[in-house]
């Protein structure tokens, strides 16, 4: 089943709308005391979680908003509405 | 020094039977035969501005308030306003003559940078379906109310201004310019069954006019 996401300004629309962002890592870590081990952990290394995940998203071909929502890896769904929404 | 000539990004293949200029475009005022409807318009010579600022609710277009919701609209006394997001909105000036671009950081002229054109009349909307998987007919959606997303495949902001249950109606339609005449032959070519047409400006004002309760 193809993708839809629930963009916070659009409403739910089609997946190929959107651009992928990644993970959220949660804020950039401070810059004080930040090692460089710990500032490439930041930057590349994911969890790649096998559930409910939750991402970045950019509308990419309709308001240009970014947004973080939950989707669901193993079934490819939108598993909870954007974090905006709530 | 030579006067400049500004070009619409869109081209019909139908030649205009009247035209003016206006501010250095060819506007085309009626075409020969322009049918019973549907019609599409260029309207690339109307005035656009872009207004961006972090406390937007605070500004006032041309003296109009700002809807507060994201694909909101407000159209009146020829000015249409759509609220697109937190801290941006879109002005579109419909009328014969546009106000200056007001002394604001905030405002950018875009219109030689987009297609602008009118998709109205009888059946329009089923030429619109052939064309997006937006949902133009939305019962939730009041007109006049804004849509942005893929049309043709091609990111559009789309302004719904009427719509009846018989699929009839119109909007407004603006993108890239480099966009402007695939947009054109693909629109055409889905409203061939429709007999969609190229229209003037009089009939589109004669239209703007009807849903601003000017006549």
């Amino acid at each position: 089943m193809a993708l839809t996401l629930t963009c916070p300004i659009c409403g739910k629309r089609n997946g190929y709308e959107f651009r992928f962002g990644g993970e959220d890592k949660g804020p950039r870590p401070p810059e004080e005391g930040l090692t460089p081990g710990a500032w490439c952990d930041y930057v590349h290394m994911n969890n790649c979680t096998a559930g409910v995940q939750k991402e970045w998203w950019f509308h990419r071909d309709g308001c240009g908003s970014w947004f973080t929502t939950w989707r669901d890896t193993t079934r490819n769904l939108e598993a909870e509405p954007p974090e905006a929404n709530k | 020094m030579a006067d400049i000539r500004r070009q619409s990004p869109m081209r019909f293949n139908t030649g205009p039977c009247r035209t003016e200029v206006r501010d250095n475009w060819t506007v085309t005022l009626a075409y020969d035969d322009e049918g019973d409807g549907p019609w599409l318009t260029d309207l690339a010579h109307k005035i656009r501005w872009d207004l961006q600022d972090g406390n937007i609710d605070a500004v006032k277009p041309s003296g109009l308030t700002i809807p507060a919701s994201p694909g909101r609209c407000t159209l009146a006394g020829g000015t249409l306003i759509n609220r697109m997001n937190g801290t941006q909105a879109s002005i579109y000036h419909l009328g014969a003559k546009a106000p200056a671009l007001p002394d604001f950081a905030g405002y950018t002229d875009v219109s030689e940078s987009m297609v602008f054109l009118a998709l109205f009349g009888p059946g329009v909307f089923y030429i619109a379906e052939k064309l997006t998987n937006l949902d133009f007919m939305d019962p939730a959606g009041k007109a006049p109310f804004l849509l942005q997303g893929p049309f043709c495949h091609i990111p559009c902001q789309i302004v719904i201004l009427e719509k009846t249950p018989d699929g009839s109606g119109g909007f407004l339609l603006t993108c890239s310019r480099g966009y402007g005449d695939s947009m054109v032959a693909a629109i055409l070519k889905a409203g061939a069954e429709f007999n969609l047409r190229p229209a003037g400006e009089n009939r589109f004002d004669t239209w703007i006019s009807c849903l601003s309760g000017e006549i």
